[in-house]
């Protein structure tokens, strides 16, 4: 693996390491509620400030942060249009499969290619450092899924050429 | 080792409280339900459930000498509990809060308690003997977030709160008819009900778990930026020290002695935090051995791996994973354990792991100077 993303994948897990500091918080606002205060924003002085980590301009890292939840959202390297329909199809997949996934957004942050929303819910049920080798190992496998995706494109459309074209000799 | 008992009660705590003679122990296993366990021939049993509350339980606190529980949840509703026979039986108090209620806690006469709460207010309830009911009286309009904690000073008036918005405030709580006016010695008696004594803003993110030591001179909470702050003096000019540590932050205090307080929070392992001789606070060390979290570098290649870390988890799993710390999970409440009314060397911890951990300090050499 490249040094800068053994660094970029670090730096994000020392940061959602102290990040997922959350507890069970109910809604200050509505009776009766208790929903993530980073979607809902309702009380300005619940949220803590954003971290955005970048590596470079198309990959980028934003951890936002409450009292009771945790936003992670990912932008995935895009090089050229093939990566950019793959990862787009790709990360739909996943979304629309979301509850599966129980830490998965179903809808990225605008911006951003795929998000994940932390509850104190899921810091309860699950472990947190597992949580995090979660996230951080799917950010690592994402873009060699990718890259394989992409040559496996390219091998098909090779065959797929070298068939069509044999008919011409 | 400090701890000198370990058992894992439920799959998650929010709050626990022990019996007087600590013979039992009420918690709180994340849902509207309270369940009590007593020790028999080294086993525990449950022996009640109190069902009242229809949403979770955010606050538990037994007293010691007249044997009541209080209980208060998010459903905006708090009861007293008293053992009649072989039965508790509830009763209602009217808070008045249209939000949740956050924490509880009984005066150290046993006449009062304060309920923290998301509406922004502190309820300090008591006892109208000719309604038979609790009452509340409210503290309005001094809090611009949800209050996670409140403590009361040894002197029963005084009532220090910790607040989201980073604060911690010291209110009079005199309520006439129930604290007498020669009880009260010094200046605390001449307050009237809801008077803000001192407003501490030392912290630059969320307050938690706010205690008071034992003698009432000095006053420990923690902030949510790994904080932990001291204030002497609490009066028109308290003195203030802050501490700083490299861990993650804190959820809840313990003043051990004067000199000693022992802090709990995500870091799964309690820290004590001493005061030299020049009163001089600092952090000393856990208790326990910590151990980092051992992240296996040998990942693989398929996605699929990552997912089955997310499925292979249980929900409801064992850990397998050694990370060594005796709690798994953020602790989230420290109770002393006390003899008699008195206090001793001994405290018990809970927390998101669903274990009840008890502590013995008599053993520990270098922390006796601080005892």
């Amino acid at each position: 693996m490249a040094s800068t993303l053994r660094l970029y994948l670090t730096c994000i897990r020392n940061t959602l390491e102290a990040a997922m500091c959350l507890q069970n918080f109910p809604c200050q606002e509505v009776e009766r509620h208790n929903k993530p205060e980073i979607e809902m924003k309702t009380s300005p002085e619940l949220l803590l400030n954003s971290v955005l980590i970048c590596r470079n301009e198309a990959e980028k890292c934003l951890i936002e942060t409450s009292i009771n939840s945790l936003r992670i959202s990912l932008k995935v390297k895009q090089a050229d249009e093939l990566e950019n329909i793959l990862t787009k199809k790709f990360l739909r997949f996943l979304s629309m499969r979301a509850e599966a996934f129980q830490v998965l957004r179903r809808k990225p942050v605008q911006g951003y290619d795929i998000s994940f929303l932390i509850t104190n819910y899921h810091c309860e049920e699950m472990q947190k450092h597992k949580l995090i080798d979660f996230i951080v190992q799917f950010m690592e496998d994402i873009d060699k899924e990718i890259s394989e995706l992409k040559m496996s494109v390219n091998t098909r459309g090779r065959l797929v050429a070298t068939e069509f074209l044999k008919q011409f000799i | 080792m400090a701890a000198i008992a370990a058992h894992k009660f439920a799959q998650c705590i929010t709050c626990h409280a022990w019996s007087p003679d600590h013979s039992m122990v009420a918690f709180c296993p994340n849902n509207n339900e309270v369940h009590i366990y007593w020790l028999v021939q080294e086993k525990w049993e449950k022996m009640h459930v109190l069902q009242k509350h229809d949403q979770i339980v955010s606050g538990i606190d037994w007293s010691a000498r007249s044997n009541r529980i209080v209980t208060a949840s998010h459903d905006r509703n708090s009861y007293v509990w008293n053992l009649e026979g072989s039965e508790w039986v509830p009763t209602l108090v009217i808070l008045r809060l249209n939000r949740a209620a956050l924490c509880v806690q009984w005066s150290p006469k046993e006449n009062k308690f304060a309920v923290g709460s998301g509406a922004k207010t502190v309820c300090i309830c008591y006892y109208e003997q000719e309604n038979n009911w609790w009452v509340s009286k409210l503290i309005r309009k001094r809090h611009d977030s949800s209050v996670t904690s409140v403590a009361w000073h040894p002197n029963n008036i005084l009532l220090a709160t910790t607040s989201t918005d980073g604060k911690c405030r010291v209110f009079s709580t005199f309520i006439k008819g129930v604290d007498a006016k020669d009880s009260t010695k010094g200046k605390s008696a001449d307050l009237k009900f809801g008077e803000l004594v001192v407003q501490l803003d030392l912290s630059l993110s969320w307050a938690f778990g706010v205690k008071w030591s034992l003698s009432g001179n000095t006053l420990a909470y923690v902030g949510h930026n790994s904080m932990i702050h001291f204030a002497d003096d609490i009066g028109p000019s308290p003195l203030a020290q802050n501490v700083t540590f490299r861990d993650l932050p804190l959820r809840d205090v313990l003043f051990i002695s004067e000199r000693m307080v022992v802090g709990v929070g995500f870091d799964c392992i309690p820290m004590v935090f001493a005061a030299d001789r020049r009163g001089i606070w600092s952090f000393v060390r856990f208790l326990g051995e910590k151990k980092t979290a051992s992240s296996g570098s040998s990942y693989g290649s398929q996605f699929s791996e990552a997912f089955g870390k997310l499925y292979g988890q249980s929900k409801h799993g064992v850990n397998n994973d050694a990370r060594g710390n005796i709690h798994d999970n953020c602790i989230t409440c420290i109770v002393p354990l006390k003899e008699n009314g008195t206090w001793t060397r001994r405290f018990s911890t809970s927390g998101l792991d669903g274990k009840i951990i008890t502590w013995d300090l008599e053993n520990q050499q270098d922390l006796s100077e601080y005892l």
